[in-house]
C-alpha cells in the first residue's frame, strides 16, 4: 500500500496530538499553513485564555469611559472633597490621593499605557527589522559595522540612556513613543539579522540571486515573508517590555506629564498611600497592569511554539 | 589565549569609542545650545557676548572633531567624566562617593542570582513538566512581568512594615563596605534585586540545560552507564555553563538599571540615585558622565566574561567565537 493510502497511521506518526488535518495529509484537501498554526496555537489553553484577557482589558480601557463616566480632568480641589474615599455605590474602586474615581482613572491611564505599549513596540520592531535584514542580507563589512553600532548601544544600561535622553530633550507623550520605539529594537535586529543570515544560504534565494534579483527584491519578497514568525513573536515581547519601560520612567517622574497619566505613574502615587492601608489604590491597578504584561508575554511564548516548525513534525 | 584577550579588548574600545561619540554629541541637542551651560555659570541675565565669551573659553567654538578629541584626552588622559556646570564640580567629584556603594549592591545580587537562579534552572529542567516546575515557571513570569518598583515596594510592605521588620532602608553615610558589617539593612534591597534576575536567569538555564539534554554526548553518557545525576551535573551542565556566563555578562546593564530603581525606592544613596537627582535638575553633564560609566562598567564585566569563557572554552579562544 502506498504511504497516501494509509492516511491515518502517518499522521498519527507525524502529528501525536493530531494537530495537522488528516485529510491534507491523505492529499485530499490541502490545508493551508496558516491553519495549521492557528490549530496549533488555539490548542495551547492559557494562550488563549491570554488572548481573550488582553480583549477584555482594551475594551475595558477604550470603551468602558463611554458606559462608566468619571471625571478625570478636574482635581477634587473643594474642601468637601473626597480624597482615597473608600469604594461605595458612587466610587466603585473608591478615589486616588487627588480625588479621581479609581476605576476610571484605571481606564483613563490604561488607554496611554497600551496607546503608548503599542506604538513604541511597532517603532521598535519595524527599525529593528529593516536594520536587521539590510545587516545580515548584504553582509561584509556594512554588517560588521552596524553591528559594532549595536554593540555600543546595547553596553549602555538602558534606564540609564532612557534618562539621558530625557534630560535632554524637552518631554512630550509623541516624545516618549518615538523614544521608547527607537532607543528598544537593538535585541530584535539582533535576532533579525540571524534570520536573515539563515535564509540568506538557504537555496531559493540563490536561486533568485542567480536569476538576477536585486537585493531589496529578495528582502522584499523571501526574506522578510520568511522570517515573519520571528518578527511577529518579538513584537509580542516587545510590547510588553515598553509597557515595562513606561512604567519605571513614570515611577522615576519621566514619565507622561500631568493632566495624563498612565498605570506607571499611577502605581506610584497608589504605592504613596500604601502604608495607609488604601489597597484599592494599588492592588485593583497592579493585577490588572502585571496579567497585561504576563498575558503579552505569554501570547508570544505561544507564538514561538506555533511557528516552531519541529512541533508540526514530531 | 593573549592574541584572543589583545583583539577582545580592541573590541571592546571600539565599542567604547561608539557610545563616547554618542554621549559627546548629545548635549548638542539640548534646549539652549551653549546658553545652557553658560546661563548655568554666568547667571541667566548674561548678555550675548558674555555667553560667547564664556563659550571660547572653555573650548566651545571648536570645530566638533577638535572638541571630540578634547573630550577623549579628558576622559582617558585626565580620567575626567566632564564637568557640572550647575554644582560647579566635576562629575567625578560629585559621584566618586557612590559608585562604590553601587558595586556592593549589584555585586551582591549578581553572587544570590548565580547561586541561586543556576540551580533551579537545572533543578526545573530535570523535573520538566511536573508541578514544581510549573510553579517556579509561573512565577518567573509574574517577577519578570512586575516594575521593579512594584516589588520593592510590596516587598517593604511585608516585610518592613509589618512581619519582621527589617530595616526599610540600608545605612547610609557610613562606609561603602556597610553591606559586610550591617548586612540586616541589605537584606531587602538585595532580595529585591535578586529576585528579578533569578526569574531570568533561572528561565535561561532550564532552556539551555533542556537543549544540552538532547545532544548526543548525554545520550552516550546515559548508554554507557551515568547515573542521572552525574549525567545532569558532569556532562549536561557542564556545556549549559558556557551561555550562562555570556547571558551574566550581558545581563549586568540590566542590573545597573535594576540597581537604579532599588536605590531610588529603598533610599540608598547610590550611583542610581545620584542619576536621577541629575536628571530632575537637569544637570546633563553629570547625567551623561554616569552614563559613560555605567557602560564602562558593563563593557569591563562583559570583557571579564569573555576571558572567562576563552579560558574555559578552547573552541572560543582559538576561533574567537563557539561553532
Amino acid at each position: 500500500m502506498s504511504v497516501l493510502g494509509e492516511p491515518a497511521i502517518l499522521a498519527n506518526l507525524v502529528d501525536p496530538v493530531g494537530i495537522v488535518d488528516q485529510k491534507g495529509v491523505a492529499g485530499d484537501v490541502i490545508v493551508p499553513m496558516w491553519r495549521q498554526r492557528l490549530r496549533i496555537f488555539m490548542h495551547n489553553k492559557l494562550a488563549i485564555a491570554s488572548v481573550g484577557y488582553l480583549v477584555l482589558i482594551l475594551l475595558f480601557c477604550y470603551l468602558g469611559p463611554v458606559f462608566y463616566h468619571t471625571n478625570q480632568t478636574n482635581q477634587a480641589l473643594a474642601l468637601d472633597a473626597v480624597w482615597n474615599a473608600h469604594p461605595s455605590a458612587a466610587h466603585l474602586l473608591g478615589t486616588d490621593s487627588s480625588g479621581f474615581d479609581e476605576l476610571g482613572r484605571i481606564m483613563y491611564g490604561g488607554e496611554y499605557s497600551l496607546t503608548l505599549g503599542m506604538l513604541a513596540g511597532l517603532i521598535t520592531i519595524i527599525v529593528g527589522t529593516i536594520y536587521g535584514m539590510v545587516s545580515g542580507f548584504i553582509g561584509g563589512v556594512v554588517d560588521t559595522v552596524m553591528m559594532r553600532i549595536l554593540d555600543a548601544f546595547l553596553s549602555i544600561p538602558y534606564l540609564f540612556l532612557l534618562i539621558s535622553l530625557f534630560t535632554i530633550f524637552s518631554r512630550s507623550t509623541t516624545f516618549l513613543i518615538i523614544i521608547i520605539g527607537i532607543t528598544g529594537w537593538w535585541a530584535n535586529a539582533r535576532i533579525i539579522r540571524g534570520d536573515a543570515l539563515l535564509i540568506k544560504k538557504l537555496e531559493y534565494t540563490q536561486a533568485a540571486t542567480s536569476m538576477g534579483a536585486s537585493k531589496w527584491h529578495i528582502i522584499r519578497r523571501h526574506v522578510f515573508p520568511n522570517s515573519i514568525s520571528n518578527i511577529v513573536t518579538v513584537a509580542t515581547f516587545s510590547v510588553a517590555d515598553a509597557i515595562l519601560f513606561l512604567s519605571a520612567l513614570g515611577f522615576l517622574g519621566l514619565g507622561i506629564l500631568t493632566p495624563q497619566t498612565d498605570w506607571g505613574t499611577m502605581l506610584q502615587n497608589g504605592t504613596a498611600q500604601i502604608s495607609n492601608g488604601y489597597w484599592w489604590e494599588i492592588y485593583p491597578l497592579a493585577t490588572v497592569f502585571i496579567l497585561v504584561v504576563v498575558a503579552i508575554n505569554y501570547i508570544g511564548d505561544a507564538l514561538r511554539d506555533t511557528f516552531e516548525v519541529r512541533l508540526i513534525e514530531r | 589565549m593573549l592574541a584572543y584577550v589583545i583583539r577582545r579588548f580592541i573590541q571592546s574600545l571600539i565599542v567604547l569609542l561608539i557610545v563616547m561619540l554618542f554621549t559627546f554629541t548629545l548635549p548638542y541637542f539640548q534646549t539652549g545650545g551653549i546658553y545652557a551651560p553658560a546661563f548655568a555659570v554666568l547667571g541667566t541675565h548674561a548678555n550675548h557676548r558674555t555667553v560667547l565669551e564664556w563659550g571660547a573659553q572653555n573650548g566651545m567654538n571648536h570645530p566638533y572633531v577638535i572638541r571630540f578629541w578634547n573630550y577623549l584626552v579628558q576622559v582617558f588622559g585626565h580620567f575626567n567624566l566632564g564637568h557640572s556646570y550647575k554644582l560647579n564640580l566635576s562629575v567625578w567629584n560629585i559621584i566618586s562617593l557612590y559608585v562604590p556603594r553601587t558595586l556592593w549592591l549589584a555585586l551582591a545580587a549578581l553572587v544570590f542570582t548565580v547561586l541561586i537562579g543556576i540551580p533551579l534552572g537545572i533543578y526545573q529542567a530535570s523535573k520538566r513538566n511536573t508541578t514544581v516546575d510549573y510553579t517556579a515557571t509561573g512565577v518567573a513570569f509574574v517577577l519578570y512581568a512586575m516594575p521593579l518598583f512594584l516589588l520593592c515596594l510590596l516587598m517593604l510592605q511585608a516585610f518592613s512594615f509589618s512581619g519582621p521588620h527589617l530595616p526599610a532602608s540600608p545605612p547610609t553615610g557610613v562606609a561603602p563596605w556597610a553591606i559586610f558589617t550591617d548586612p540586616i539593612g541589605f537584606i531587602l534591597p538585595v532580595a529585591c534585586l535578586t529576585m528579578v534576575q533569578v526569574a531570568s536567569l533561572s528561565r535561561f538555564m532550564r532552556g539551555t540545560v533542556l537543549e544540552v539534554l538532547v545532544q548526543d554526548y548525554i545520550r552516550t553518557a546515559r548508554a554507557k552507564g551515568c547515573s542521572p545525576k552525574r549525567v545532569l551535573f558532569r556532562h549536561a551542565m557542564r556545556n549549559a555553563l558556557g551561555p550562562i556566563v555570556t547571558i551574566l555578562g550581558l545581563s549586568l546593564p540590566a542590573l545597573l538599571g535594576g540597581a537604579l530603581i532599588v536605590e531610588s525606592v529603598f533610599n540608598y544613596a547610590g550611583l542610581g540615585i545620584q542619576t536621577v537627582n541629575a536628571a530632575t535638575n537637569v544637570d546633563i553633564p553629570t547625567v551623561l558622565g554616569i552614563t559613560l560609566l555605567a557602560t564602562i562598567l558593563t563593557l569591563s564585566g562583559n570583557f571579564l566574561a569573555d576571558i572567562m569563557l576563552g579560558v574555559v572554552n578552547p573552541r572560543i579562544r582559538i576561533q574567537g567565537r563557539a561553532s
